[in-house]
């Protein structure tokens, strides 16, 4: 240190320091008087020539919207369109904040208006360009078109415009498959302002310009950006208040790509008319096991999405909120329900594949089933059980309960949470939809952290039959279902099959979810799609009568769900039970029972038995589904018999 | 020994020493001086957003954010900022690296890392790079030899040739004048200054053909003649100058600007945010904004004049005449005295991760004010 001090000379180091600090505040000052010497030249010298430009700057740069992509069904069938409708539009600018009032007032006496939809216009002005018009209310009759054109003197800054909207011709049927679109709001608009700020990328959020509505819901959210298409300008020459006098130049926007789906339409319409006329509230998806595409996803009861497109009034949202059947709530991906017997055959696989069961081994049921130093009797069904020698074929067909007791306890719940998931329990099927819930594939480890209690052996005993904790949602069921009918291959479920843009098709190549399921050389796979066949067929299959004088094969599984939980010694009577508490009819299933075409899930909540229920709607949309799609003559009989066990 | 008289300690910094802002370690008029300017710059967002309350709200979450910084930063003596600065630039030169190699790319550079965040390394090094180079100078008898210049430039080439390698000429520039400048305070000679001049002269037209990305020349060529592409890039060029010119000595008034408000004029509230104010405040806002920067320039200088010792002379004095640096830019690119580079307004303009670096080099200079030892040397 010294040494170098002893080197270092401080007056001249600061003398010099103090001599280059006078210089740099002489050149800032030079350089901040160059910079007020341009703007004296621009504003004073020669303020006049840009007052005259400002004047007459008319040449300005406008967004165009660009056209959304449609959606078609695997036939070619339009499900979601854009339709050109007239909208009354209001540019806040030329009214002015004090003004406005009175206009909304005296448009709204006019033209129909009510409360909610003027309080919707003023939230979206708040927070967007004044300068730019909004649309106060859309799809005018010609008697409203004719009304305002009269009338117009008396409203500056309100026009009515031509616009193109989004319209589903098929309104309810499809609102749960395809999802809905509606306004940009304050959240979505702050979210992309957020997102471009945080990538600095604002390419997306200039993208919106242009656009006042956006996917709120299914297939329209999760493909917004491919359905949106890119914003096009337009150069267009502006009076001083800033209307459009002539257009100059246009770069037209890019369209947004069309979806074509796997969905049959024809199958959805049938589905939602049959739950519909059994005044069900439940849901059906129907997958196609040899791709996961999605052939019908529906969800009862449902409403017309078409109501969101223009602002949906005061009383069509009260109605819709305030029921008590809830159509918002779309119950084939967001309705958890206990999978109840469904699940049997995945639990057979899984004990066959564990090693804990064979084909052979045999349990007596009695019609109930304890655990060693234990009183609780977990009930069968069947109050006098299915007799002294149950195998694991039978318990299938005939949904012995006390079997799947057994056999959970000899599992354990670390293993049937592991294997469940192989069915895709417990996690999402990967549809391409945001709203999709996972449903509970319970676990020790999942009571621990949830419940915040650990896990009993009798938890483990109500799995076996798939109650307790376990919940999946329809579109689960169906997967599984699917899983089965494909040889334990499960493929991620998709909803779209491909884009399309100026006649170039672009395809979504399916993708498998999971590993091939070990199938024991095929043994374990055929014992279990053989009982389910047979649970179609008599003497004792749960859906023989509701698959008896089919056309077609088919394999299932049918499940009654405990909505209530009934006391040891209670019996459920279906006669004194609330609604709210019956049980829910559950059935999964798959046709031809050879080679499957479709894999289906029935969930219709506090129906009562499965068997009775459910199956039935299953098998009359396979036969559907089969005949419209030429997979069956309608008049051919089965032949084929599975090997009996 | 010759001592001017900024350095000597004087008893009446004893009685400011009692102040709460002091012992805060934030330096009164500085402090005044950026939230004037921030102030002024909430103002003009208000107006360029379209009156959106919301934008003003992030930006205040942004600015207390930035002060936040500032005043943490205060807290730390000079002596040890002085001994992190190596780490710092090793550390700032390895992210880099990591950029290059695995960096993230938004519209066609690659500028940013995510670790666990995102951001991106040339903020760092905007500091580190002075930092660094005060650190070098400030234990080497001064003026510098020639050996020591060419390591002091060492310092300074090798992160800016990274920085535009990205590419981003625009950061890259930034950040060598930054360490070009310590270099200047230090006393490099004049002779050297000059046979510089001469080689960039030389250079330029290398860089322009060799170096410049398309885009680049593209700015160059449209700020010389913005009729080349009047609805193009030249379009923010003549539409800003319309914007400015049209406000005259006292403007449009506040919330008035036709040209901004009918959104004639692109980039309103960030990068070309000095043409709303010109529109709307005329040449009298124009000449109170360039007053404050004054102002806060001034006090930086002063700051630095009587710092203690060399690494924060050298430092505080870097780091004002960066600020100066980006105020002069961003106005003479707005105003068509300078091709169009993408940079903010200094503590007026809307968000952007620079100005943080920007009030974290202010809570420097503060730190540099307030954590003075009680005995001079």
């Amino acid at each position: 240190m010294y040494k170098k001090q002893a080197i270092k000379d401080y007056g001249r180091e600061i003398s010099i320091f103090y001599a280059r600090s006078v210089i740099a505040l002489i050149i800032v000052v030079l350089l901040l008087f160059l910079l007020l010497f341009r703007q004296f030249k621009l504003q004073v010298l020669n303020y006049e020539s840009y007052q005259t430009q400002s004047e007459n700057n008319r040449i300005q740069v406008r967004p165009v919207a660009p056209i959304r992509g449609l959606i078609f069904d695997r036939n070619g069938e339009l499900l979601a369109e854009n339709r050109s409708i007239f909208a009354l539009e209001i540019t806040p600018e030329q009214i002015g904040r004090k003004k406005m009032d009175d206009t909304l007032l005296r448009l709204s006496q006019l033209l129909d208006i009510d409360q909610k939809q003027i309080d919707e216009f003023k939230e979206q002005i708040k927070f967007r360009s004044k300068y730019k018009s909004y649309p106060i209310k859309s799809k005018l009759t010609e008697e409203q078109v004719a009304l305002f054109s009269v009338n117009r003197h008396l409203f500056p800054g309100v026009s009515v415009e031509a616009r193109l909207e989004r319209y589903y011709p098929h309104g309810e049927d499809l609102v749960h498959a395809i999802g809905r679109m509606a306004a940009i709001n304050k959240q979505d608009l702050e979210k992309m302002q957020q997102e471009a700020e945080d990538t600095q990328d604002f390419s997306k959020l200039n993208n919106y310009a242009a656009t006042n509505k956006i996917g709120k819901l299914g297939l329209e959210r999760y493909y917004e950006q491919q359905l949106h298409g890119t914003v096009g300008q337009e150069k267009v020459e502006t009076d001083v208040r800033g209307r459009i006098v002539r257009v100059l130049t246009r770069q037209d926007p890019d369209a947004g790509k069309n979806l074509h789906l796997y969905l049959d339409y024809k199958l959805q319409q049938k589905a939602n008319q049959i739950l519909k006329e059994a005044g069900a509230r439940g849901a059906v998806v129907a997958v196609d096991p040899s791709n996961g595409g999605v052939l019908a996803m529906v969800s009862q009861p449902s409403y017309d999405p078409n109501l969101f497109i223009g602002g949906i009034s005061q009383a069509d949202y009260s109605a819709l909120i305030n029921s008590e059947d809830r159509p918002l709530y779309n119950r084939a991906v967001q309705g958890t329900y206990a999978p109840a017997s469904t699940i049997k055959p995945h639990l057979a696989w899984l004990g066959l594949q564990q090693g804990v069961i064979t084909e052979s081994t045999r349990i007596a049921d009695p019609g109930w089933f304890s655990l060693p130093n234990n009183k609780h009797r977990y009930r069968d069904w069947k109050p006098w059980g299915h007799g002294a020698s149950m195998n694991v074929f039978d318990a299938i067909v005939e949904s012995c309960d006390t079997y799947f007791y057994d056999l959970s306890v000899r599992l354990g719940i670390n293993t049937i949470a592991e294997g469940m998931r192989q069915f895709g329990f417990g996690e999402k099927t990967g549809l391409d939809i945001v709203e999709e819930k996972q449903g509970i594939m319970p676990s020790r480890d999942w009571k621990k952290v949830v419940r915040k209690e650990p896990w009993y052996m009798g938890d483990t005993v109500n799995i076996g039959i798939g109650q307790g904790f376990w919940t999946a949602t329809p579109l689960q069921l169906a997967n599984a279902s699917a899983v089965l009918a494909n040889d334990g291959i499960r493929y991620k479920l998709q909803l779209v099959k491909g884009f399309s843009e100026n006649d170039v098709v672009e395809a979504i190549i399916p993708e498998m979810a999971h590993e091939q399921i070990v199938t024991g050389d095929g043994r374990w796979l055929d014992l279990v799609k053989s009982s389910m066949y047979q649970v179609t067929q008599p003497p004792k299959g749960t859906a023989k009568s509701a698959f008896a004088d089919a056309s077609f094969t088919a394999a299932g599984k049918t499940g009654t769900g405990q909505v209530k939980s009934i006391a040891q010694d209670e019996t459920y009577d279906a006669e004194n039970v609330e609604d709210k508490f019956k049980d829910n009819a559950l059935f999964i299933g798959y046709a031809p029972y050879e080679k499957p075409q479709i894999a289906i899930a029935v969930v219709m909540e506090n129906a009562g038995g499965g068997g009775g229920n459910a199956a039935p709607i299953a098998r009359e949309l396979m036969e559907f589904y089969l005949t419209t799609n030429n997979f069956i003559q309608s008049q051919q009989v089965a032949e084929h018999q599975p090997e009996a066990n | 020994m010759f001592k001017p008289l900024s350095q000597q300690p004087t008893s009446n910094t004893h009685k400011a020493s009692q102040s709460i802002l002091w012992r805060l370690h934030l330096d009164a008029p500085l402090l005044l001086g950026l939230l004037m300017l921030m102030g002024f710059g909430l103002l003009v967002i208000y107006s360029a957003g379209g009156e959106n309350l919301g934008l003003v709200k992030r930006q205040l979450v942004r600015l207390g954010f930035g002060l936040g910084v500032m005043f943490v930063i205060a807290q730390i003596p000079p002596r040890i900022l002085k001994m992190w600065a190596p780490l710092l630039y090793i550390g700032a030169i390895g992210f880099l690296l990591a950029v290059l190699l695995f960096g993230e790319s938004s519209k066609g550079a690659q500028r940013w890392i995510n670790i666990g965040i995102r951001f991106q390394p040339s903020e760092i090094m905007k500091l580190a790079m002075p930092l660094m180079v005060a650190w070098y100078f400030a234990e080497k008898p001064l003026p510098p030899n020639f050996k020591q210049l060419m390591m002091g430039l060492i310092l300074v080439v090798a992160p800016t040739m990274m920085i535009m390698l990205q590419p981003d000429l625009g950061t890259s520039l930034l950040i060598a004048s930054s360490g070009l400048f310590v270099i200047f305070f230090a006393g490099i000679r004049w002779r050297y200054i000059a046979s510089a001049v001469i080689a960039i002269l030389i250079l330029a037209p290398i860089m322009w053909f060799f170096v410049m990305h398309d885009y680049q020349k593209g700015r160059v060529l449209t700020f010389l003649n913005p009729e080349r592409d009047p609805l193009g890039a030249g379009y923010h060029i003549i539409q800003s100058q319309i914007a400015i010119g049209s406000g005259g000595a006292t403007g449009k008034g506040w919330l008035k600007g036709t040209q901004s408000q009918l959104e004639f004029l692109p980039e309103r509230h960030t990068d070309f945010i000095f043409a709303v104010l010109g529109e709307e405040f005329g040449l009298l806002g124009v000449a109170i904004l360039l007053t404050l920067y004054l102002f806060v320039i001034i006090r930086g200088l002063q700051i630095s004049l009587q710092a203690q010792d060399t690494f924060s002379r050298l430092l505080g004095a870097a780091i004002t005449l960066i600020f100066f640096v980006y105020l002069f830019v961003n106005i003479g690119m707005v105003s068509g005295l300078l091709p169009v580079v993408g940079l903010p307004l200094p503590l007026i303009s809307y968000g952007g991760t620079s100005m943080v670096t920007l009030l974290a080099g202010f809570g420097i200079l503060m730190a540099i004010k307030t954590h003075r030892r009680l005995h001079s040397r």
